[in-house]
């Protein structure tokens, strides 16, 4: 294809994204030109075998760059379509990218998803400013999200990260990520591109690999992320299942790093932090608290075994709780998880049936969440989910004295 | 007649007014309703052939409000065992017996054992703990009282006491812990006058304000046998298999709840049990075993807490105790003048010495191991570690007590 | 006279020849007795040896066997009980063996016989174990997903995939074991149809009405769609 070395690398993994990748590619291209005009930059876009004429459009979109900037281009951003190989998902497509990009020996790179129509060329900069001006190896990204999204995040992910491994990074499962081309060589060296790493637990993958192997880390502010909607037939206890199995794996081949770091500290940001109307979001709370209940009642001897009768007492009399009343104390999910995180480790049961038996649980205080910040205002979202990660802090003790006494 | 003073941090019930035998116990009968309360009894079979235990009994077979008895046996052969099954009979309500030695219980010591879950030595503090397994597996029980077998001067009343605050759900109390006074002719509880108190003091000039201390410093007896819990306290909590055990299950109180749901209760006017004799030569025997391991468990605890214990500051330790345990020794001296008791200075001064001697061997123990803990793991651990371990253990006690 | 003591002592005559040629068997049969004993012994003490080293005794505890044998009132060891099945399992097969030297076509028949049959027997218990546990696991798989799908039914749906398997490992078990196979098999029929036809009945009657609110809402929700605003939310 030409190219055989490279400043920057800006991957874009798609699969039948016709739509929206050609404006993607335009703002990538463009904010190449305007913030790094004077670097080699290529844009890699790993195609899962797209039926709709993507990799095509990712080849001829073009951007009159004159029309909005002065300068010129010192070397236009070549373009590469590669398909890849493995299980289809976003993972094998960046085990692609990050081939290319020590391929071509990248200092920077980033990735985007294909199907994003916000993203605007200030992105570029902003993924790719820190690690080439300030020499940070990765770059999570911060969106301004509707206080309800990413509950997954809000209440799995993030505070179970943060209180591991001692960083905040708000949003690990971004999508739009900025790494070194030193951290794609390190991504590499990983086997794992055979496991649930492969499909939607690489975002998580990356971030948790990133921190607890003491790469300098960051996260950027980004502004809001509309994308078009995903398809809703994704299950979401397949979702749950892969995002927490590959959580729960790093978290048995992390314990060495993480059983000894107490607290956690801000990880630095950039980007001019600014609030963006977002649209009105959908909830179904029955349908949550009917699955939750359902649960207790029918999930009851497994959630027995796994939280012992303690916890499982408050689950039920929580349980009782109707209509506006319901709340999931934030004690007794962090109880939850880390004993979750505990028989994960121990292998009480399959991994898939265990996790899976988590979503009503989750469901639960979902619910509980929604209802409590219904009347809030995003700060006061974030509040509260400060307010979780504060619990999950303090029994992190819990975690660590289960985790080594008896392991699998 | 006590006066109604409250310290911080934990709640202290006094014996005021009249005492209500009747009243207390029709409310226990209502409370036991909700809140179903289990009562263990560690004993050795060489406590049924003295005198205290008749007593007991008498007393225990009126009470109505306990659930179920569950005796912990130790040192008894198998014909012991049945004598002493046959002795608990008279009680109309449920009684159970484990027999410590027995094959059946001990096959469960050895499973524990061999998956790294070690008990401890035979003792009260493994057979308490055995005790608590089988409440938890047979699942009845809302809550636990303990209290020994040889206390002379035992009445129902003590028990209801004991029991009340927190068998009322008005009192949202998760561990109650007795106290009285132990007078005959003198004083008694030297190793609670003269060590603990003084050492409690002691460590605060020392360490500053620290919230263990001040918290374990409320209580009037903390080495007190008796006490009652809520039934999640028995399995989240991990106790000291030695001597150390009072004070080791403070401890796990204070870790694990907030020192507001914590009481003390005035249970007695009076109580007398079998004294230890105390040999200032042999740390092994008596007495001396036990204030090394009390004063063990108080440094190991106060290490967990980040305290640094050097060895200035132990030698610190040993000075500032023996002044305050001298000054408080004349305090006591005031308090039995006035109450017209025989104090003999020369055994209290030897006491002191002994004390301070145990604690000196405490702390070149904990030197030389801090973190040679002898605790065991709590039901919580071994539950998720050996499945069907208390269904085993309910098998075991039912069988045996066939 | 001389004819009369022959015919008398002919029998015994006849007797004594039998048994002169019977003891050397008896001899055998009682060596391979003693054998028999001596290696379950051997074995024994090895294989309690062997199961020390692997930690069968803390494998056992931890997997749930260990709670099983206590169940049926027995407190030795695990590795005891086993190491006691197999020695027994030994001197039983030692034993027959035995018998066969004895040479007598009735028992040899018999001891062939329960040759056969062994293998038979160790499928059909391996049929049951392995059954069992995937009964178990498939019957659990089925009662989460149909819990997270927001099943109402789940249990039901869980415990009638558990039976219906239970009842299908039991059939081939017994059908191993060579057990009046025709009742089993007509048995088993009946039993396989009339769950399912059961279930039918149930779904069928009782899911009237659900299928009904299903196609019903089915509709309703098309309308909902373009009339209520904003998307649903996002969980990752």
């Amino acid at each position: 294809m030409g190219m055989e070395k490279t400043d920057i690398l800006v991957g874009i993994a798609s699969f039948n994204n016709a739509r929206t990748i050609g404006h993607v590619v335009k703002a990538v291209d463009a904010g190449l030109v305007k913030y790094f005009p004077d670097k080699k930059a290529v844009i890699v876009n790993s195609d899962g075998g797209s039926t709709d004429g993507t990799p095509d459009i990712v080849r001829t979109a073009t951007h009159d760059h004159a029309a909005i900037f002065l300068s010129h281009p010192v070397y236009p951003a070549h373009r590469i379509s590669i398909p890849y190989n493995g299980i289809p998902g976003k993972g094998s497509a960046f085990r692609a990218i990050f081939q290319k990009a020590v391929e071509m020996g990248a200092e920077a790179c980033c990735v985007v998803d294909a199907d994003l129509r916000s993203i605007t060329p200030e992105w570029i900069e902003l993924l790719l400013s820190p690690i080439m001006k300030e020499g940070f190896d990765f770059v999570a990204p911060f969106y301004s999200r509707h206080k309800y999204d990413g509950t997954i995040t809000n209440s799995i992910v993030y505070p179970m990260t943060q209180a591991l491994y001692g960083k905040r990074i708000r949003q690990p499962i971004g999508g739009e990520f900025g790494f070194s081309g030193k951290l794609a060589a390190f991504y590499l060296t990983q086997n794992v591109w055979e496991s649930h790493v492969a499909r939607f637990g690489i975002d998580i993958w990356m971030t948790t690999e990133a921190i607890a192997n003491d790469f300098k880390v960051c996260q950027t502010f980004l502004g809001a992320k509309i994308h078009d909607p995903r398809d809703p037939g994704a299950d979401l206890s397949d979702m749950l299942v892969q995002v927490v199995v590959t959580l729960f794996n790093l978290t048995e081949k992390h314990y060495e790093k993480w059983k000894g770091i107490k607290g956690s500290m801000d990880v630095p940001a950039f980007g001019f932090r600014y609030h963006v109307g977002l649209e009105p979001v959908r909830v179904n709370i029955e349908r949550m608290l009917g699955i939750f209940r359902t649960g207790i009642r029918d999930l009851g001897p497994i959630w027995l075994k796994i939280l012992g009768s303690g916890d499982f007492g408050e689950i039920e009399a929580i349980g009782k709780l109707s209509g506006k009343a319901f709340r999931f104390p934030p004690k007794l999910w962090t109880g939850i998880l880390y004993d979750y995180a505990i028989a994960y480790h121990k292998r009480l049961i399959s991994s898939e049936h265990l996790i899976k038996s988590l979503l009503p649980l989750y469901l639960g205080k979902t619910a509980s969440f929604i209802m409590e910040v219904e009347d809030m205002d995003n700060e006061g979202a974030e509040a509260e989910i400060e307010r979780l990660c504060m619990e999950f802090g303090e029994k992190k003790e819990y975690l660590v004295n289960n985790w080594r006494e008896g392991g699998a | 007649m006590s006066d109604f003073h409250q310290t911080d941090p934990i709640i202290t019930l006094h014996r005021l007014g009249r005492a209500g035998l009747e009243r207390i116990e029709s409310e226990m009968v209502e409370f036991s309703k909700q809140r179903p309360i289990a009562l263990v009894l560690p004993a050795l079979y060489t406590e049924f052939q003295g005198e205290a235990i008749k007593g007991i009994i008498e007393e225990l077979k009126k009470v109505k409000y306990i659930r179920e008895i569950v005796l912990t046996l130790g040192r008894a052969k198998e014909e012991e065992f049945k004598k002493v099954k046959e002795f608990m009979s008279q009680i109309p309500y449920e009684v159970k017996i484990i027999h410590n030695e027995g094959k059946r219980i001990q096959e469960i010591y050895a499973t524990l054992d061999r998956n790294g879950l070690w008990a401890g030595e035979d003792g009260k503090g493994r057979s308490a703990w055995i005790a608590y397994g089988y409440i938890l597996a047979n699942g009845v029980s809302d809550a636990i009282a303990l209290h020994d077998c040889d206390i002379v001067t035992y009445n129902r009343e003590m028990l209801a006491r004991l029991c009340y605050p927190v068998a009322n759900p008005n009192i949202d109390v998760v561990f109650c812990k007795g106290f009285y006074s132990r007078i005959t002719d003198r004083m008694h509880g030297r190793v609670t006058r003269l060590l603990m108190t003084p050492l409690l003091r002691a460590l605060q000039k020392l360490v500053g304000s620290n919230p263990f201390l001040l918290f374990l410093d409320s209580f009037r007896y903390p080495l007190a046998g008796e006490f009652c819990m809520i039934a999640d306290v028995a399995r989240t909590n991990r106790i000291p298999w030695d001597w150390g055990l009072e004070v080791g299950v403070l401890a796990e109180v204070f870790r694990n709840y907030s020192p507001r749901r914590v009481c003390q209760v005035d249970i007695a006017d009076n109580y007398e049990h079998k004294h230890q004799p105390l040999s200032a030569e042999d740390a092994q025997k008596g007495l001396m075993r036990m204030c090394v391991d009390i004063c063990k468990s108080i440094f190991r605890i106060l290490a967990a807490e980040g305290i640094v214990l050097s060895d200035s500051f132990f030698k610190s330790l040993q000075v500032a105790y023996i002044r305050l345990a001298e000054d408080i020794m004349v305090k006591y001296e005031a308090d039995a003048a006035i109450n017209g008791l025989v104090f003999d200075r020369h055994e209290e001064a030897m006491a002191i010495e002994a004390f301070a001697n145990a604690m000196q061997r405490a702390a070149e123990a904990f030197m030389g191991k801090p973190m040679g803990t002898p605790l065991i793991p709590n039901w919580n651990r071994v539950t998720s570690a050996i499945p069907g371990i208390l269904s085993m253990l309910k098998k075991a006690v039912d069988e045996d007590n066939r | 006279m001389e004819g009369f003591v022959d015919v008398m002592f002919q029998p015994l005559e006849d007797f004594w020849r039998g048994f002169i040629s019977f003891v050397p068997n008896l001899l055998v049969m009682i060596f391979i007795f003693i054998l028999g004993f001596l290696f379950a012994w051997v074995i024994g003490i090895l294989l309690k040896r062997v199961l020390a080293v692997v930690k069968f005794d803390i494998w056992c505890d931890r997997v749930g066997l260990t709670a099983l044998i206590r169940k049926g009132d027995v407190w030795a060891k695990p590795s005891e009980v086993f190491v006691r099945i197999l020695y027994w399992f030994l001197v039983i097969l030692f034993i027959m063996i035995g018998l066969t030297a004895l040479q007598l076509p009735t028992i040899d028949n018999l001891i062939s016989q329960f040759f056969v049959y062994i293998p038979r027997a160790f499928s059909a218990l391996l049929i049951l174990i392995a059954g069992y546990l995937f009964a178990g696991f498939l019957s659990r798989a089925v009662l989460i997903a149909a819990v997270n799908s927001g099943y109402h039914y789940a249990k039901i749906l869980a415990e009638a995939v558990r039976l219906l398997l239970v009842v299908l490992i039991l059939a081939m078990a017994l059908e191993q074991l060579q057990i009046a196979p025709g009742i089993v098999v007509a048995a088993f029929s009946l039993l396989f149809g009339g769950i399912v036809l059961a279930l039918a009945i149930a779904f069928g009657v009782g899911g009237i009405d659900a299928a009904k609110r299903i196609i019903e809402k089915g509709g309703e929700e098309k309308k909902e769609e373009t009339g209520e605003k904003g998307r649903d939310i996002e969980h990752l």
